[in-house]
């Protein structure tokens, strides 16, 4: 073997026992499994923890003069924590036993030390000590991956508009709430040439660092090409096509991307396998956007995506959300629904778009209760002022 | 989710139970993947007895259904219910993928 040897304390009043311990143990010593290390009390086995790094197990006597052994396994943790203790007592002390156990040593064997007996019980030990150390390593392994996943929704929040257009014609509010550190779900508000907005809504199949990766990807694809072409369909088409290119792992996005012109109210728009958006009128009335004949992007290379345009009545609302909302359960395994989200509006039409969006994330919510997040929830709100 | 596997006129025939989402779509996936074998040219997923599939699961249905399309195999889906129909027709997939209304349809027609 060439690894270092294992470092093993034993601790024991008794001046022979080093002297036995030695010749018992030395082909395990010569061939480098264990080193032996020795004091006569507690004290001296302070003194030699501290001396000696990394000695992985004490072998310790129970009364011994200066500081006995319980003592010192009270000690033990304040200098090496992960140290393993194995106690030596008489034949039947199991008071002394016990509390041995109860300060923290891991296993106990009797005197007269029967050497096969203690051979098992320090090997049995080491292995225990192994894993112990390989589980420390796997944790510290996932605090830096959970540092690391908290970078990257710092990163995804970042690229999120926090700043939305407010003008005598419209008003405009969007957020998200992921269900996990990192989401699938982005949403986008850029102005356009002519003082026309982009709006956009995005949910990419599944959820964690995968989705989150063609989130940005897709993100900025749609961006260029918003920039690029002027028709929603035509927009849809390019970053479908590019999605498509290279798509091994079969990840897709659906996407509403419209284009709305705040003085006129209409809204030209390109349904890419969303669910459709809603448009609520100052009643509280509500009614779904027709689709577009569209499938979500990344799926099918060279497909050709419809457009429609709708046109926004002072004080309607147009409402793009994710599934995250329509899908979210209860503890009945009920969903939210299309017909709940619009009786959010039915009785209380909201008077900015923030607080719809605070409506139906409430109203989210309160429906599913205790049921936990499974889904990325986002909204992206448009509102026709009343000029 | 539980998955159970038939054969008829050469047409495997997949059941599925329950729902798909994010926390066991990998197992649908493999649980697919084992039940299809490397001889069928025809297969059916049966999602009657399905009640929610999520994103997730439409991206395995996707996979499968590249696989299939590689290996010049058919590919179909049946009996679903109208909530799920809505999430393929939402998505756009119900344009790549025939879903047929009942599995003696869906046999009769891409069947021997």
């Amino acid at each position: 073997m060439t690894q270092t040897p294992y470092k093993i304390l034993v601790v024991d009043d008794e001046p022979d026992l080093e002297h036995l311990m030695r010749q018992r143990m030395r082909r395990d010593v010569r061939s480098g499994l264990y080193t032996l290390y020795f004091a006569q009390n507690g004290v001296e086995a302070l003194e030699r923890l501290n001396e000696v790094p990394d000695i992985d197990m004490v072998l310790s006597d129970i009364n011994m003069p200066r500081m006995d052994g319980l003592t010192l396994l009270a000690q033990i943790p304040n200098i090496a924590p992960d140290i393993r203790a194995v106690v030596v007592s008489a034949y039947g002390d199991m008071k002394n036993i016990r509390t041995a156990m109860n300060r923290g040593a891991f296993d106990f064997i009797t005197k007269p030390i029967d050497f096969q007996d203690l051979r098992v019980t320090i090997e049995r030990t080491l292995k225990n000590m192994e894993e112990w150390r390989e589980a420390l390593e796997s944790r510290d392994k996932l605090v830096r991956l959970q540092n690391e996943l908290n970078v990257a929704s710092k990163m995804q929040q970042s690229i999120l508009p926090t700043e939305f257009p407010d003008s005598d014609h419209c008003e405009i509010y969007a957020n998200m709430e992921p269900a996990r550190e990192v989401g699938g779900d982005f949403f986008d508000v850029f102005g356009l040439p002519g003082g026309k907005i982009a709006l956009a809504i995005a949910d990419v199949s599944d959820k964690g660092v995968p989705a989150a990766l063609f989130m940005m990807s897709s993100r900025t694809l749609l961006k260029g090409s918003a920039i690029g072409a002027i028709e929603p369909g035509a927009v849809l088409k390019e970053v479908n096509d590019l999605l498509t290119e290279e798509n091994e792992a079969a990840m897709f996005v659906t996407t509403f991307y419209a284009v709305y012109n705040p003085q006129t109210g209409q809204v030209d728009y390109s349904n890419g396998g969303h669910n459709p958006p809603l448009v609520v009128h100052s009643d509280g009335s509500s009614t779904l956007l027709p689709g577009t004949d569209g499938l979500a992007l990344g799926v099918f290379p060279g497909v050709n995506f419809g457009q429609s345009a709708v046109v926004l009545s002072p004080g309607d609302l147009l409402l793009l959300y994710t599934d995250g909302v329509t899908e979210a359960m209860n503890a009945d395994g009920e969903e939210f629904g299309m017909d709940r989200l619009q009786a959010v509006f039915a009785d209380d039409p909201p008077g900015s778009t923030e607080d719809a969006n605070k409506a139906v994330f409430k109203a989210v919510h309160e429906f599913a209760g205790e049921t936990p997040q499974s889904d990325d929830i986002t909204c992206v709100t448009v509102l026709q002022r009343q000029v | 989710m539980e998955i159970s596997v038939d054969r008829a006129n050469e047409v495997l025939i997949a059941k599925v139970e329950g729902r798909i989402d994010g926390a066991n779509a990998r197992e649908f996936e493999d649980a697919l993947n084992g039940a299809i074998g490397e001889d069928d040219s025809k297969v059916l997923l049966d999602f009657s007895a399905l009640s929610y599939i999520s994103s997730a699961g439409l991206r395995v249905i996707l996979l499968i259904a590249r696989l299939l399309q590689k290996r010049n195999a058919a590919f179909a889906l049946c009996s679903l219910s109208d909530p799920i129909r809505e999430v393929f027709e939402i998505s756009g997939f119900d344009k790549i993928i025939s879903i047929h209304d009942s599995q003696a349809e869906a046999v009769d027609k891409i069947g021997r």
